[in-house]
């Protein structure tokens, strides 16, 4: 392995980190919409909740990579990957952040609801400013735990060619041979990316317990 | 019999035990009193080697127990193996959730003898059905933990203590996490044993039991036997101005 | 309709076959991911201060790498150290590895709900500590962690799809296969999807049949 190399798998650990990203950004924003209907008074809105929840946890993310991308193909033709790489880690991500949300607003202890109804505030009025920052503290810790998720569900993007870390590592293992030296660095390389965010995690979520809002770490 | 000299403890830079000694005979039975918190509870656990200490000796019928002499003037702990042969001749029963509750009632008493010191299963189990008879849960064997009351779990641990044949019992304040009503039966097993012959050591509150059956009753204050003698003379005419205070207190 | 009829009788045994390997492969694996898990935690709890902090180190390595890490690692690496052994052994012993480093730390997390009086008793018994670990602290921590161990089989049931990478055909290889052989567009990922839905439901319901079967709670 070479310094050349070198500089190959950094750029692709940056690829995959940008790939993580904007699938948490944009599963998060999809987790929004999706989360509410988790708690709709009408039963067909719980229930497509839960069959999206369902299917898209109950089979492997290569799966769904595969089965999007082919989709996709036979609907647009010929479609870069990248471009179905993230369509599909968005939605699996928005599947875990959705029931990271829900798992949020059902922290929310019991007599806050109470207070907030009592208070005769509006409904949108309540989930400004009661529901949302809560959820907001009582779900970052599980949150921060889906973001290194996306991370390492990323490599699995490198069986539908979707250049990154992984697919970057394979290709200089299968030129070189030199699999433990390679393997070592993109280890290195996810494991600064995870470890980051996991303390990151975790020192947020003291900060946050120490002001009372310790919850359930998933 | 058992023989406790210069036992000294600290935790976190604080010191428990300040240099106890204590000498218990063959069948002797010694009641530890004190305030919360004054150490006899991490003395009776230092006896069985549950906690190390700093510095002393623990001897059992003249064996060192627990270390070592490394040849150099120091002491080392003594192997696994020599620990844990050492700890089978004490038994302990404690204060709460003292039995393993994916275990019946039998299973839990038959677990030392089988497993520890290595008995064939069948006379490990006469031995579980013989201890849990006597005190009086023969029609409980098969019962889990979770379906006997506080009362019935302290004499299953009493029975399982007993299984080992040990030569002194200790018992961290068996009744103390007890519902009043279930007190009486605990009591009752322990008052029988007395006419065994095994020595004991127990750390209570219950001034009256202890009274009843101990032989010698020490107070334990600021990590030393402040007083030791017979119940009469500790309880009735005390003469260290700490235990009486703790006596007042405690009426 | 007639044409998925057929197309079913013909590739259908072929599914059938690769879900069999898939399951195969995922149980095996998890009941020796078990076993490794549970050594890795006894070492963790009476190894001594250097021995908990290697297998700590293990487990974080393993928590904070994507899985086809492992699976390259052992596929390539093997052969290189003369070790040539079928993709589906060293996928599945990469799972393994990978696996037992997350139940070590379920088991981690079961242990705080162990009473520490009972290691106390174990060791007043004077059990040794491999006796007292496998008689009394094991199978009260497979009890409490039946929701998180049943959560973890799902995830290896998963990640058997990445041994697609490594040629073995299991039920995801499977059906990228017979796309391309049949050029039916995306069809057989349907199929494959169904499977694992199938078997991942099948997983939680044995486990909370597995709850409810626990007698001494």
């Amino acid at each position: 392995m070479t310094a050349s190399d070198l500089w190959v798998l950094a750029q692709a650990a940056a690829i995959s980190l940008l790939m993580a990203l904007a699938a948490i950004a944009f599963g998060t924003l999809l987790a929004v919409a999706l989360t509410p209907l988790a708690f709709a008074p009408w039963a067909l809105g719980r229930a497509i909740y839960r069959l999206y929840i369902f299917v898209v946890r109950g089979m492997p993310v290569l799966l769904l990579a595969l089965l999007v991308f082919y989709a996709l193909a036979s609907f647009w033709g010929r479609i870069s990957p990248y471009a179905a790489g993230i369509v599909v880690l968005t939605l699996y991500l928005a599947a875990l952040i959705a029931e990271v949300f829900r798992g949020g607003v059902l922290a929310i202890p019991r007599p806050l609801w109470d207070c907030a109804k009592s208070l005769g505030l509006p409904r949108l009025s309540i989930l400004r400013r009661v529901v949302s920052p809560l959820v907001a503290r009582y779900a970052l810790p599980p949150y921060l735990n889906v973001c290194v998720m996306a991370v390492k569900a990323s490599s699995v993007l490198s069986i539908i060619s979707v250049w990154e870390l992984t697919l970057a590592s394979r290709e200089i293992i299968e030129r070189t041979l030199d699999v433990y030296r390679v393997l070592a660095v993109a280890a290195l390389f996810y494991f600064i990316m995870c470890f980051a965010i996991d303390r990151l995690g975790r020192n947020l979520e003291s900060r946050l317990a120490a002001r009372g809002f310790a919850g359930e770490r998933l | 019999m058992i023989e406790l000299r210069g036992i000294r403890k600290s935790f976190a830079g604080v010191e428990i035990l300040r240099g106890i000694d204590l000498s218990i005979g063959a069948g002797e039975i010694v009641a530890l009193i004190g305030r919360s918190g004054c150490g006899k509870t991490t003395l009776l656990r230092c006896i069985n080697f549950l906690e190390d200490y700093d510095a002393g000796e623990i001897k059992l019928d003249g064996e060192v127990l627990w270390y070592r002499a490394d040849g150099t003037g120091g002491r080392r702990r003594c192997p696994e193996k020599d620990l844990a042969r050492q700890r089978q001749r004490m038994g302990i029963v404690f204060q709460q959730f003292n039995l393993f509750p994916h275990m019946t009632a039998l299973e839990n008493v038959c677990l030392g003898p089988r497993f520890g010191q290595k008995l064939a299963a069948d006379a490990a189990e006469l031995r579980a059905r013989e201890l849990l008879s006597r005190v009086g849960l023969a029609d409980r064997l098969n019962s889990y933990p979770a379906h006997l009351s506080g009362g019935q779990q302290q004499r299953v641990a009493i029975a399982r203590a007993l299984a080992m044949k040990p030569q002194v019992l200790l018992l961290d304040e068996i009744t103390s996490a007890l519902d009043p009503e279930l007190v009486a039966e605990v009591e009752d097993v322990i008052r029988a044993l007395t006419q065994e012959g095994i020595a004991m050591v127990l750390v209570t509150h219950a001034m009256s039991f202890a009274r009843e059956i101990a032989h010698r009753i020490a107070y334990l204050a600021d990590g030393q036997i402040a007083e030791i003698g017979p119940p009469q003379e500790v309880l009735d005419r005390p003469r260290d101005k700490g235990l009486r205070e703790f006596l007042r207190r405690i009426r | 309709m007639g044409q998925y009829r057929a197309w079913l009788e013909a590739y259908g045994a072929a599914f059938l076959d690769a879900a069999a390997w898939t399951l195969g492969v995922a149980v095996a694996a998890f009941v020796c991911a078990l076993i490794w898990g549970a050594l890795l935690f006894f070492l963790r709890l009476n190894g001594g201060p250097w021995a908990a902090r290697t297998v700590d180190a293990y487990v974080q390595l393993l928590r904070n790498t994507p899985v086809l890490l492992p699976i390259y690692l052992i596929y390539f690496g093997f052969p290189l150290v003369g070790l040539l052994w079928p993709a589906s052994i060293c996928g599945g012993l990469a799972l393994v590895a990978q696996n037992g480093a997350y139940i070590c730390e379920i088991f981690r997390g079961g242990y705080k709900a162990i009473d520490r009086v009972q290691h106390d008793a174990a060791k007043s018994l004077g059990l040794m500590p491999w006796t007292a670990f496998r008689k009394v602290t094991l199978p009260q921590l497979l009890v409490y962690c039946i929701p998180a161990l049943g959560n973890q089989a799902v995830l290896l049931l998963k990640d058997t799809s990445l041994l697609s990478a490594i040629t073995v055909v299991e039920l995801t290889m499977q059906a990228k296969v017979l796309t391309e052989r049949t050029g039916a567009a995306y069809a057989p990922f349907l199929v494959a999807a169904v499977f694992y839905l199938f078997m991942v439901w099948a997983i939680e319901f044995l486990t909370r049949l597995a709850q409810r079967g626990v007698r001494w709670r």
